[in-house]
């Protein structure tokens, strides 16, 4: 193999070894695209939930209050028993679960949507304390209250104030706002978890819909293995029942409800299908440009070139330009994974999830997380797909240089 | 020239389908001669070129080239014997057209392990003895066809041959540079004492050699 001789004849043919690479490289980059986007929906659809430092959240959908009087739960959120969820921290896979109680509190003048959350645990809404617009976070084994920021001033709610709520008196300690905050569990009052699980259990319209015990709690917010995280929800399931309503990174990557988002198969196959194609266009211009040297190659056998050798020199020829291919498939695709980052999606929050009464002002309206596709070129795919534009400038160069290397001299000589 | 047969061939035959191109011709050539087949167009002298000189196995026959027996060797055998001993011109000069009239006349030496400096010295030393000094950087589309056949001459010449087969080294060029290119050939033999077996349909130009074997309907004449 005389490198100097292949870069002669690449540059010589540029028109086309431009085509070829070029060509090779459209595939490359559609292959890095595609696959890039199918990963920028997975990590989209991962986000409410990443961002309340969970994996997986757990309710339990029961039956509708008889009476919207007191506290009561949603009906997409009834009592999860202590006893279950010591049985879910044994399923494999779980690394740590954060407990909430979620309650909608009737008072004669004023509606709560309160949310009681573990001050301390870094899964679940305790992410809250990032939020905390004015006063401070709520301390521990102290009973006091954190309010939305929009509904303190809609109700004229100052930090230092008391709120009295299911007959219970807080002093409230700080807003949030709830704007910046994650879309999933959102509330307009905040207590300890025990203040929460103390209004819950004392309210006979919930116990007589949903019997509560000290422990018990209605929301869980899970931290999973990733690689267990289906695994997993399959066996809270068979342990809360079949009705439980389990969201996971797919379940979100369903209701985004893209191509790209919904099936693994359509991104695999799109993506051979362009880099077939482009095989075959960087496959053809090579075809023909080493047929077009039949009479080149007759010559350099004469003259004491082996098979071997013309081999060498054409698999060279073929795994430069398809290397070549590869580096710039890799920087459009970068580029244009640069361009498609700025493309937002908005990912619906299903109301069952952060449930407001309807009858409230915007209780039925439905929530989204917006945010800006995460989409950029892996490394590891990226060398993945240099790897494999090398590979196939091997394969090409040597299924066609075996072929054409077997031509006899006399063949294409005697015809002078 | 000695006594030593470099290259012999014996009963040689080749057959294309029921077409008999060479029919039984045995031929010896002797170390530093220069010898001329010369006949019709299309009386198989080409054939029996690539017979002797191993580009092409005979139906029937032997060729003894160097003192090998060439006809039961592999395609890569052939080719590594061609590296080493036998150089080639052609009618049509067949320059790589990418490559440069040095790079050129390197291209027998590429496969062999050497380094790239004494490769540009030798091609560069070649191309000076064909008086083509000046052109050792144009590419074969900038030169003409009598520079070309220099240069072609000067690739048949870069691996030290025993012996060169020269096909028609004129046929395609006009009469005063194909007589240039004889002059060429002809100081080659004499002061270089090169081996060379050539083939031409051209009567004139075959007295030139030593010696003329002339061929007639795939048969060598008496």
């Amino acid at each position: 193999m005389n490198l100097h001789y292949v870069v002669k004849e690449l540059y010589y043919q540029r028109r086309r070894t431009i085509i070829s690479v070029v060509g090779l490289s459209i595939g490359i980059a559609l292959f890095l695209i595609l696959n890039a986007l199918s990963l920028a929906y997975r990590e989209a659809a991962r986000a409410p939930l990443k961002e309340i430092g969970a994996d997986i959240t757990v309710q339990r959908p029961g039956n509708v209050p008889q009476e919207l009087t007191g506290a009561v739960f949603p009906c997409s959120a009834v009592t999860i028993r202590q006893e279950e969820i010591t049985k879910i921290e044994k399923i494999p896979g779980i690394v740590g679960i954060g407990k909430a109680v979620l309650v909608w509190v009737f008072d004669p003048h004023r509606a709560w949507i309160v949310l009681g959350i573990e001050r301390e645990n870094p899964i679940g809404p305790a992410i809250l304390r990032a939020f905390v617009t004015e006063g401070r976070f709520l301390e521990d084994g102290k009973s006091e209250a954190l309010i939305e920021a929009g509904y303190a001033q809609q109700f004229g709610i100052k930090v230092g104030s008391n709120i009295s709520v299911a007959g219970r008196s807080f002093p409230v300690v700080g807003l949030v706002d709830a704007s910046r905050a994650p879309k999933i569990a959102v509330a307009n009052l905040y207590l300890p978890l025990k203040d929460a699980q103390i209004i819950a259990i004392s309210s006979k319209p919930l116990q007589s819909v949903s019997p509560f015990a000290p422990g018990d709690v209605n929301l869980l917010f899970i931290k999973a293995d990733q690689q267990q995280i289906t695994a997993a929800a399959a066996a809270m399931k068979s342990i809360l029942g079949e009705k439980v309503a389990i969201a996971t990174p797919e379940s979100f990557l369903k209701l985004l409800g893209s191509l790209f988002a919904l099936s693994d198969k359509f991104t695999l196959a799109a993506s051979l299908i362009a880099m077939l194609i482009a095989i075959l266009i960087a496959f053809k211009t090579m075809a023909g440009n080493i047929s077009e040297r039949a009479r080149e190659i007759g010559v350099m056998k004469a003259v004491g070139w082996t098979q071997h050798n013309v081999t060498m020199q054409l698999l060279t020829e073929s795994v430069i330009q398809c290397f070549a291919a590869g580096i710039l498939g890799i920087l459009i695709a970068v580029i244009v994974a640069f361009g498609l980052s700025f493309m937002t999606v908005n990912i619906p929050i299903p109301w069952e999830m952060s449930p407001n009464p309807h009858f409230l002002p915007g209780g039925g309206e439905q929530l989204y997380k917006t945010l800006q596709l995460p989409v950029h070129i892996p490394v590891t795919l990226a060398a993945f797909s240099l790897l494999l534009s090398v590979l196939i400038g091997g394969l090409t160069g040597a299924l066609l240089g075996r072929h054409i290397s077997k031509i006899k001299p006399s063949e294409v000589l005697r015809h002078e | 020239m000695n006594n030593v047969d470099i290259l012999m061939g014996a009963n040689l035959s080749k057959k294309y389908g029921s077409l008999e191109v060479v029919k039984d011709v045995s031929l010896s050539v002797k170390e530093g001669e220069f010898v001329s087949l010369v006949g019709k167009s299309g009386c198989g002298k080409t054939t029996l070129l690539s017979l002797l000189s191993g580009l092409e196995k005979p139906t029937k026959g032997q060729v003894t080239l160097n003192g090998k027996e060439i006809i039961g060797a592999s395609e890569e055998e052939l080719a590594l014997f061609r590296r080493t001993h036998v150089g080639f011109i052609f009618q049509s000069f067949n320059l790589i057209p990418t490559l440069s009239a040095w790079e050129n006349v390197a291209l027998p030496l590429f496969p062999i392990k050497m380094a790239s400096d004494q490769r540009h010295k030798r091609a560069i030393e070649l191309l000076e003895q064909m008086e083509m000094g000046h052109r050792i950087e144009h590419l074969p589309a900038a030169l003409s066809g009598g520079e070309k056949q220099r240069v072609a001459i000067a690739r048949a010449l870069a691996n030290h041959p025993k012996i060169v087969f020269a096909d028609e080294p004129t046929g395609n060029l006009d009469s005063a540079t194909g007589d240039a290119i004889m002059v060429i050939l002809s100081e080659l033999h004499r002061k270089q004492g090169m081996t060379m077996l050539m083939v031409t349909h051209e009567p004139e130009l075959a007295k030139t050699a030593d010696r003329v074997i002339r061929m007639q309907d795939g048969e060598v004449l008496a």
